[in-house]
């Protein structure tokens, strides 16, 4: 055990995403198989003006993680335990060799759109930094009503947290959080309450059109989101996928649960470094790089240093 | 009575033990070659010698890791060998776990779990792991001999030689409780070893407590975790640090003592030759401690603060220090160190005058806790430390200091001290209402929560804000507003008014750094006798080989 492949969420996405990706048979094969699903050219998802829409967003994480993913995998440079936040866990769970990549573009398209369609106006989600859960769930307790709802939606870091709900209990929630001690607050450019029960039902459509498809047990250890709990079976991956948008991600658990598990270098893949600088934070004494950023080559060779290493532990 | 009334000629067997262990080695015999078993069959040798449900000691302390056994014994087939009762002072590797993932084991005995809480908590909560009980040290060591004794022993010594001599060295810490109950009891002991060799340093194990050997592909993993890089102290650590000094090992005559790894005791270990002898306190206190080979000690053992240091392990980097202070520490023929984890716990227990830590969560009533919510990471050797032994006898001035009734038949105390900051990196008050390892406790169906040390045994608690003499207090309601009056701007100190901490400072129960003759503005970093890692390195003559994680100049 030694290298974690990470997949970002919503909030990485760039303008040129895909475009950006090393001209590589591997990367086009990806993009066509999901242009042919999806009966478009992905390359027009990734403007800064379709990037405007979760659908376009979601598709293009997906796709972007999946083709990266794939050519790193292609020269040898193999993760031993893989898990994605929010969106990624569905190119996490196609790189564990467990759902297909077509059937995840065809899910993600449906997500995408769902979601963007759920709460036109006055939801949102907002982080607080410097509060641990059980502090924050004592503050969205406190809010939580049938007109004003918010929950914990990420568990990023243990004192980072995001909430979903109203923008304006989001506002109450923030309020109480600055005067027990956090250190910021802020509402995030997200329009939908995910990670919740508010998007119970855009869960069940996905529940429904996850049971169409066949999924594999994994060959590759894969953490999901909503327990933090290595998955083998393809019904709990199935499970996972499901719900994941109904629930909170529990992705500091997920790293931590890497990190006991011998992983020593993990490899974020997507356009941003967000995961990387949480993993930074959390385990000091990793690497921790954006494939992306670092260039593939060097992660490649970053990688198979890790597993010479890891053989003499 | 006749005779078959009384059982005497019921026909039962006394060697069963004996039997079973004579069964299973004659399973093996043409896997080994007579002690030694080749490190290629090392995987199909333990299916063969290990029995379903057998009590199998792992030896994995926080330092050294029986590392090629446990990755071994994660290789068995779990359709061979499955439901084991695993015994192991501190889970610390990955296949620790899988094991019990994959079938093999099933329960499991243990004391620390730090690098694996995550997990620990989960596989506790999804029934994958049955915990028997998280045991202070202690407490496992002496269960070995009572109702945990084990089947089989899997352990790490650095040398052995043809007659089955083992070489522990610097290292030694549990492997011989665990070597010693294992072997006199008819169970089998399983040593990896570094090397072979025709002539061993010194024999730490002799051979006839050893079953078999194998030479390791590599050498076993030892982990350095009692270096404190003095970069990293701060001007608040070294505020606690006089206080500390001044509050407590002055005036009670601390002379015997067991510190904690935080940096606020480095701090007290690297202000001693300054500090502490521009007060006269050399030769006074601080002279015989319990205590792992801290480099951060270096200082004050050249400037002849310490008489004596006997060690729980070794310190990876400390081997030629150690080596080159005989008379310091306790060393072999061969010269090296001696380390005993049991030997030195009971030490810490029972035989020294105070122990002092740092911790995570402290309540209203002096418990405190190390756990975070979600993880388990049970105890290091604090608690058993941390702990006052109430059937001591021997009467040092330190512990008669405690007496406060006028009985008489009052006996001392064990000066059991807490050191904190109030808030923890900033943000986290460690004064709490309520402790998490009390949810923790509950999700993971323990029958106690895993408190660390308990409020009852502790007597000073120091923070940046002052020191509360808790052993003093004469009620429990005094008791908990000493504690809030050093408690900060934390719920719990605001719990306590501008004049009850006035009342407490008058009664003596609560000493603010003034009441110390301790001026805030004197905590500099100047007062470090080694300011980093170079300095202790200078401090040592060189002796001190630092790791190269800690090499950074």
């Amino acid at each position: 055990m030694s290298v974690a492949y990470l997949f970002p969420g919503q909030g990485s996405q760039k303008p040129g995403m895909l475009h950006d990706l090393p001209k590589h048979p591997i990367i086009t094969e990806k993009f066509e198989e999901a242009s042919v699903v999806l009966g478009e050219d992905v390359l027009a998802l990734d403007t800064s003006e379709a990037l405007s829409s979760t659908r376009a967003v979601q598709l293009s994480l997906l796709i972007h993680e999946v083709a990266a993913a794939s050519l790193l995998m292609s020269e040898g440079a193999t993760a031993d335990i893989v898990a994605g936040h929010s969106i990624g866990a569905f190119a996490a769970a196609v790189v564990s060799g467990s759902l297909r990549f077509s059937d995840a573009v065809a899910v993600v398209e449906l997500r995408g759109r769902l979601m963007q369609e759920a709460y036109p106006s006055g939801f949102g989600m907002g982080v607080i930094i410097g509060l641990d859960e059980s502090r924050v769930t004592l503050l969205t307790d406190g809010i939580n009503t049938q007109n004003t709802p918010v929950f914990i939606a990420n568990l990023n870091a243990q004192d980072q947290i995001t909430i979903a709900g109203t923008i304006s209990a989001i506002e109450q929630v923030f309020t109480l959080a600055r005067s027990a001690g956090a250190h910021k607050t802020k509402l995030l450019d997200i329009s939908v309450p995910s990670h919740c029960r508010l998007l119970r039902s855009v869960s069940d459509e996905i529940t429904r059109k996850m049971k169409s498809f066949i999924l594999k047990d994994s060959n590759t250890l894969y953490i999901g989101n909503c327990r933090a709990r290595v998955l083998r079976k393809a019904e709990e991956i199935r499970e996972d996928l499901s719900e994941g948008v109904a629930n909170p991600v529990r992705w500091h658990e997920a790293t931590t649960l890497m990190f006991e598990r011998g992983a020593r270098l993990f490899v974020e893949l997507g356009p941003g470094d967000t995961l990387t600088n949480l993993a930074k934070k959390a385990f000091p004494d990793t690497r921790c790089i954006s494939a992306v950023s670092s260039g593939f080559d060097s992660a490649r060779l970053l990688i198979n240093r890790e597993r010479e290493m890891s053989n003499n532990r | 009575m006749n005779e078959s009334e009384l059982g005497i000629s019921s026909g039962r067997s006394w060697t069963t033990r004996r039997d079973k262990k004579a069964r299973q080695l004659a399973k093996v015999e043409k896997l080994v070659k007579g002690r030694i078993i080749p490190a290629d069959r090392i995987v199909e040798v333990l299916e063969n010698l290990i029995v379903t449900g057998d009590c199998v000691a792992l030896e994995g302390n926080n330092q050294k890791q029986a590392s090629f056994l446990s990755k071994a014994l994660n290789n068995v087939d779990p359709d061979k060998v499955n439901d084991l009762h695993m015994i192991m002072s501190s889970v610390s590797r990955p296949e620790h776990l899988d094991i019990f993932e994959k079938g093999i084991a099933r329960k499991l005995d243990f004391s620390y779990s730090g690098a694996q809480s995550l997990r620990m908590a989960q596989m506790i909560e999804d029934g994958v792991v049955k915990v028997g009980s998280i045991h202070t040290y202690l407490e496992l060591y002496g269960r070995l001999f009572i109702d945990l004794t084990p089947n089989i022993a899997l352990v790490a010594a650095d040398k052995a030689d043809a007659e089955g001599n083992l070489y522990t060295g610097p290292n030694t810490e549990e492997t011989p409780t665990i070597v010693e109950a294992t072997a006199f009891r008819d169970g089998i002991v399983i040593v990896q070893v570094n090397e072979l060799v025709d002539e061993l340093p010194r024999v730490d194990i002799p051979g006839s407590w050893v079953d078999f050997i194998v030479v390791a592909d590599r050498p076993y993993q030892l982990e350095a975790l009692f270096t404190r890089d003095p970069r990293l102290i701060s001007e608040m650590h070294i505020l606690m640090a006089m206080m500390t000094i001044r509050g407590i090992y002055e005036r009670h005559n601390v002379t015997s003592l067991n510190h904690g790894v935080g940096f606020n005791t480095a701090a007290i270990e690297l202000i001693l030759p300054t500090y502490g002898e521009s007060l006269g306190l050399k030769g006074k206190i601080c002279k015989n401690w319990a205590l792992n080979p801290h480099p951060t000690l270096i200082p004050a053992i050249e400037s002849g603060w310490v008489e004596s240091v006997h060690c729980f392990g070794g310190e990876v980097g400390m081997e030629k220090y150690v080596a080159a202070r005989p008379d310091v520490f306790f060393t072999g023929r061969d010269g090296s160190l001696r380390s005993n984890r049991a030997m030195s716990q009971v030490a810490g227990q029972y035989a020294v005058d105070l122990f002092i830590g740092s911790t995570f969560q402290i309540d209203a009533d002096g418990n405190s806790s190390t756990v975070t919510s979600g993880r388990l990471a049970g105890f290091g050797g604090a608690p058993n430390m941390g702990a006052d032994p109430h059937g001591r006898r021997h009467a040092t001035d330190a512990w008669l200091n405690m007496i406060t009734g006028e009985s008489q038949i009052a006996r001392g105390q064990k000066l059991v001290v807490q050191m904190v900051e109030t808030y923890q990196n900033g943000h986290a008050p460690v004064f709490v209402e309520s402790l998490d390892a009390i949810k923790v406790g509950h999700d993971a169906k323990l029958p106690v929560a895993p408190v660390m040390i308990y409020g009852d045994d502790v007597t000073h608690v120091v923070t940046e804000e002052g020191i509360a003499y808790l052993y003093k207090a004469r009620s429990l309601e005094e008791r908990r507003m000493a504690l809030a009056a050093v408690a900060g701007v934390t719920p719990i100190g605001q719990q306590c008014s501008v004049e009850m901490t006035e009342q407490l400072r008058q009664d003596g129960i609560v000493a603010l750094p003034e009441d110390l003759h301790v001026k805030r503005t004197d905590a500099k970093r100047s007062l470090l006798a080694a300011k980093s890692i170079d300095d202790l390195v200078k401090w040592s003559d060189g002796l001190y080989e630092p790791p190269a994680k800690f090499r950074n100049w």
